[in-house]
């Protein structure tokens, strides 16, 4: 849920990133605090959390224009993928508005991108949603690993295993290069703010 | 009375992390007090601009106590807009706070307070033979309180043995309740702000005995319950229900009885016992059974280190098992229930009851919390009271879960 907050004609959506751990979350994130310095209002929160880092920023994208008179801020997170951070996840799912989906490239963590998926879709069943339903992006990340002789899985193979039923936008990415960070951010802020016109049926 | 209060509720629908979110999304500047009833003292968190700058909980202050307030899953909350000239203890960002007090939370660094804690520190207090825990209930709601009154330090606010139907709520400080007893009154409990002093048998005949005596330990403020309103309220339950609620206040009184008949240093809970068999074993169980004894009697039994004590006894009319919408400590998980031959029982189904608890109005439900939390420490007391060591647990039929 989109929270609306009239006094600083704002409106403040949530777009969180996911995926199993070290797939790159936190490099996609800190590659868009980087190269997005202008649009970003605050500082970046990093809590070390067991085996991954928790981020946070606000960014304000441009070119989105306006709705209803009002600014457009988008909050990013990634989520601790741990089971025991539990109530982590939970304030950072509650009311998302739309999530990055980042899978790891590399042919031994087929699984466990797998597994994530599924996880994420339980965790979204829990707090009332549907995977279908919420605005989500694929992102094949660490392609740039192939030039370095490491066994990757082709996007086509990693489009099988996890968009085969999703049939959602996916994108292939490298976020220690910056390559389709942005577009992939891009997309997913367009696919959430559709949703959010179509539920508030902004485009009377 | 506060007016200022802009944003109250509770906790276990709203945690702290989301209220901090709220306040930071409106900017608020004022100050957000948590109550817990399992924590002494209420935690303070102060806000400029809807960035917390210090907080208090108990001895601690700044960026460890609003860490260890994330603890507090239940209770309730309010906020009231206010100036702050508090000193900027915490600079740290808003959202840094939110994800490491989720994560400390995650981690048990931040220590969940609860109601397990809370029967931990009970048996704590008693083993030091302390009474250092205070029953305290929710935030009052005015709507029900007609006058205030004051008390000073020693002065008795209900006297045993004489007549009244007034209730109170505790608007500030701290009340013993004391049974009278030679040669002198044996302290049962201590109670502090949102508890009630007076029992649901006020509603039940005009001029009801008190059946403990009320001492102000200090200055005490207590709100008058407007009690033709409740009255009125418990006429309309149904018949079901007010049984239910006498058959627990019934409970209440019979466990401060056996905290004198312990003083008293008598035991007869072989007796008791002789001849009856077990219905409900002392243990952890997922089955949610409620029933009614239509005939004969049954005693509530909690087996301790030191052997099974009596807890109170139940007749005809009275409800036991589980209760789904309260924590009473007692069966299944804090005592058994033995009964004679000859009982005939009645299951329950607690739907209806539970319906009609959520549909009480605030004030009579925060009494119907109260009298349990009652019931639930006061039976840590009986237990805790009875230092002399009484019967060896040799029974095989008696686990021991606790």
């Amino acid at each position: 849920m989109a929270i609306f907050n009239l006094k600083k004609k704002e409106i403040e959506c949530k777009v969180v990133f996911y995926g199993p751990g070290r797939c790159g979350k936190t490099t996609n994130l800190e590659y868009i605090f980087k190269s997005y310095k202008k649009q970003i209002t605050g500082e970046m929160v990093s809590i070390n959390t067991e085996g991954d880092r928790t981020l946070f920023f606000d960014f304000l994208p441009m070119g989105l224009g306006k709705i209803k008179g009002c600014d457009v801020r988008v909050q990013l997170y990634t989520v601790p993928g741990q089971v025991k951070y539990s109530s982590t996840r939970k304030l950072v799912l509650r009311g998302v508005d739309g999530i990055v989906f980042v899978a790891d490239s590399l042919e031994v963590r087929r699984e466990k991108n797998m597994l994530s998926l599924k996880d994420l879709q339980a965790n979204l069943k829990e707090y009332g949603k549907s995977i279908f339903k919420v605005p989500l992006i694929l992102q094949y990340n660490k392609r740039d690993l192939a030039d370095e002789g490491i066994p990757l899985m082709s996007t086509e193979q990693m489009e099988k295993d996890l968009n085969r039923q999703l049939k959602v936008p996916s994108f292939a990415a490298s976020a220690v290069k910056g390559a389709g960070v942005g577009v992939t951010l891009k997309a997913c802020l367009m696919e959430t703010l559709k949703s959010l016109q179509r539920e508030f049926k902004w485009a009377e | 009375m506060n007016e200022s209060v802009v944003l109250s509720g509770s906790l276990s629908f709203m945690p702290l992390g989301d209220i901090l979110q709220l306040l930071g999304a409106t900017n608020g500047t004022g100050v957000l007090r948590l109550i817990n009833r399992y924590a002494p003292e209420p935690g303070f968190i102060y806000f400029m601009e809807g960035n917390p700058v210090n907080a208090q909980n108990g001895s601690v202050d700044g960026l460890e106590a609003l860490y260890s307030l994330f603890g507090w899953l239940e209770g309730s909350f309010e906020f009231t807009r206010e100036a702050i000239f508090a000193d900027r203890q915490i600079t740290k960002s808003r959202m840094g706070i939110i994800l490491e007090g989720m994560k400390r939370l995650d981690d048990g660094v931040t220590k969940k307070i609860g109601p397990v804690t809370a029967a931990e520190t009970i048996a704590e207090t008693n083993r030091s033979g302390g009474s250092g825990t205070i029953i305290k209930g929710p935030l009052v709601d005015y709507m029900y309180v007609v006058d205030e009154e004051d008390f000073f330090n020693g002065e008795h606010i209900v006297e045993e043995g004489k007549h009244g139907s007034w209730m109170w709520v505790i608007l500030e400080g701290v009340v013993d309740i004391v049974k009278e007893a030679s040669p002198v009154p044996v302290h049962i409990l201590r109670i502090g702000d949102g508890a009630f002093i007076g029992s649901m048998a006020s509603f039940l005949l005009q001029g009801h005995i008190r059946t403990a005596t009320a001492v102000a330990v200090g200055n005490v403020q207590l709100g008058v319950l407007d009690s033709q309103r409740l009255a009125q309220e418990y006429a309309g339950m149904s018949l079901e229900f007010r049984i239910f609620l006498s058959s627990l206040d019934k409970r209440l009184k019979q466990l401060t009885d056996q905290i004198l008949e312990r003083h008293k240093g008598k035991n007869n809970v072989d007796d008791i016992l002789k001849g009856k068999k077990i219905l409900i074993r002392q243990e952890k169980s997922d089955s949610k059974q409620f029933f009614m004894i239509k005939q004969g009697r049954a005693v509530v039994v909690r087996n301790t280190p030191n052997g099974p004590i009596v807890l109170g006894h139940l007749y005809k009319g009275d409800y036991f098992g589980e209760v789904p919408f309260l924590h009473l400590g007692q069966e299944p998980e804090g005592a058994a229930v033995y009964a004679s031959e000859s009982i005939k029982i009645v299951k329950i189904e607690t739907e209806g009851l539970q319906r009609e608890y959520f549909h009480l109005s605030t004030t009579f439900k925060n009494i119907v919390d109260n009298m349990a939390t009652c019931i639930s420490v006061t039976s840590d007391v009986v237990c805790g009271a009875c230092s002399i060591k009484t019967l060896p647990a040799d029974e095989s039929t008696l686990r021991q879960d606790t």
